[in-house]
């Protein structure tokens, strides 16, 4: 009997949650590792700079899915062993850590030193004006760049596959083996990816013309 | 009246290049010196120098008769009693005009929103910013506009003395007249300024010494009649034969 589409499209919906919490921790732990190290690589002293960038560049020639397994396969060795779904985040973060510090980086270093000196003249510490004049600004110059890497983590999730966690590409794919038809399945979940990528754009295209602000960042949009 | 600032044989050198050579001078409460002399003669590294953004390689800078080119100074503390206005205003891009002036008092001077408000409301005012352009982003201003803001940000901190590194040099002629009104009112009030510009009748007016600086050294210094009208080295001369040729020109 040829199973209906109905019935194994909530199936397939069934693993949107582990996609959701793959790209929302990975995006996130990615975020909270990637901004102090942008700081640190921008003005930070001379040998962290250097120590950072080569961190960096390193995770960045790795493919995720290697890191995925070190993490998953390598670390039990270490006597760290970590369940499915936090070796995903963690690979996934740490992997995103690396190129959202270059996100920030550059718009950090885009904002131009003027505004670090400006604020330094007031008597602003390091760090307060990295708080309230370099971050304020790089948020916004940043958003269009980091909707794009949250868009390109949420499809890097589907390879949470290759260690079994049963995110919307893994469901897809062991329905595929049951009905016996690849191609179903998977034009609705690449449509689900689309749809959530189509979206999150059009969001981010509002958020950045509220956030932003006349002369910001170059400002060719006014 | 007592001394705010003294400047002792500074140096400092990029490199190979040495910018300032030996640079001693000293300014009083109350007095308006003013800088003058050839671009790339150390006048901007010099006001860095002071506001501890570059580090002299050899000299020392005291404020108030405490040394703060010694090891271990707190720079930000002895910065929020140095004022610093740019040549290119440097306004934080991401404020308005208000919120520019308020942010040093709030984060740095830690004072509650509503004091700070009102300070800068008031030195907004005193330089000629109205309640129109508060709300303003330093792009939607004039650069006239922007260069006082700047001013009030600076003032509003209350420092001792305040360093302008040629603050109408990026200004359209005719913005520069409302930029230079403002800071002749504060140095008529009394305010401690040290002040590098090309504008000479700015230094006539209101300047209680001039000091004609020239690959690194202070060449000539004195009453600014005197140095203008009739100064007594060749490359002051020089130097003000140009400037009064550049302006002349521009005037006619």
């Amino acid at each position: 009997m040829e199973p209906s589409i109905e019935s194994y499209i909530p199936v397939i919906f069934s693993g949107l949650q582990y996609t959701l919490i793959l790209t929302f921790g990975g995006i996130g732990l990615g975020l909270i590792i990637g901004v102090p190290l942008a700081f640190l690589e921008v003005l930070g002293p001379r040998p962290i700079r250097i120590f950072i960038s080569w961190i960096g560049r390193i995770i960045r020639g790795i493919p995720l899915l290697v890191i995925l397994f070190i993490i998953f396969l390598g670390f039990p060795a270490l006597g760290i062993k970590l369940p499915p779904v936090p070796s995903a985040i963690i690979a996934i973060g740490i992997r995103s850590a690396a190129y959202q510090s270059q996100l920030f980086r550059g718009a950090i270093e885009g904002i131009g030193y003027s505004q670090y000196e400006a604020a330094l003249s007031l008597g602003m510490t390091k760090w307060t004006a990295f708080r309230y004049i370099i971050l304020p600004q790089a948020l916004r110059i940043v958003i269009p760049g980091w909707i794009n890497e949250f868009t390109i983590v949420l499809k890097d999730t589907s390879l949470a596959y290759a260690i079994g966690v049963s995110e919307i590409f893994t469901q897809a794919v062991h329905i595929a083996q049951v009905i016996l038809d690849y191609q179903t399945p998977l034009l609705i979940v690449a449509a689900i990816y689309f749809t959530i990528t189509y979206l999150s754009s059009l969001l981010a295209n509002k958020v950045y013309s509220k956030l932003m602000i006349p002369g910001l960042g170059g400002g060719i949009r006014r | 009246m007592s001394e705010v600032l003294r400047v002792e044989n500074l140096w400092k050198s990029f490199g190979k290049q040495v910018v300032l050579k030996g640079v001693s001078f000293s300014v009083k409460e109350g007095e308006t010196k003013v800088i003058i002399g050839p671009s790339g003669t150390g006048k901007s590294t010099l006001l860095r120098c002071i506001n501890l953004l570059v580090k002299p390689d050899k000299g020392k800078i005291f404020l108030d008769g405490e040394e703060i080119t010694r090891p271990g100074i707190d720079e930000s503390k002895i910065r929020t009693k140095i004022g610093f206005v740019f040549q290119q205003f440097n306004l934080f891009l991401h404020l308005n005009a208000l919120e520019n002036v308020m942010i040093g008092l709030i984060k740095v001077k830690k004072m509650p929103r509503e004091k700070a408000r009102k300070i800068a409301e008031e030195a907004l005012l005193s330089v000629g910013i109205d309640e129109s352009l508060w709300k303003k982003y330093p792009a939607q201003l004039s650069g006239g506009q922007q260069q006082r803001v700047a001013i009030a940000r600076a003032i509003a901190m209350n420092p001792r003395i305040i360093l302008f590194d040629e603050p109408t040099s990026a200004l359209d002629p005719e913005l520069i007249g409302e930029v230079l009104k403002v800071m002749e009112d504060l140095a008529r009030k009394g305010t401690t300024m040290l002040v590098v510009t090309h504008e000479i009748t700015f230094a006539m007016k209101v300047g209680d010494e001039i000091l004609f600086m020239d690959g690194g050294k202070i060449v000539e210094r004195g009453p600014p009649r005197e140095v203008i009208l009739n100064p007594k080295h060749e490359r002051t001369r020089r130097f003000l034969s140009r400037i009064k040729e550049l302006y002349t020109l521009e005037g006619s």
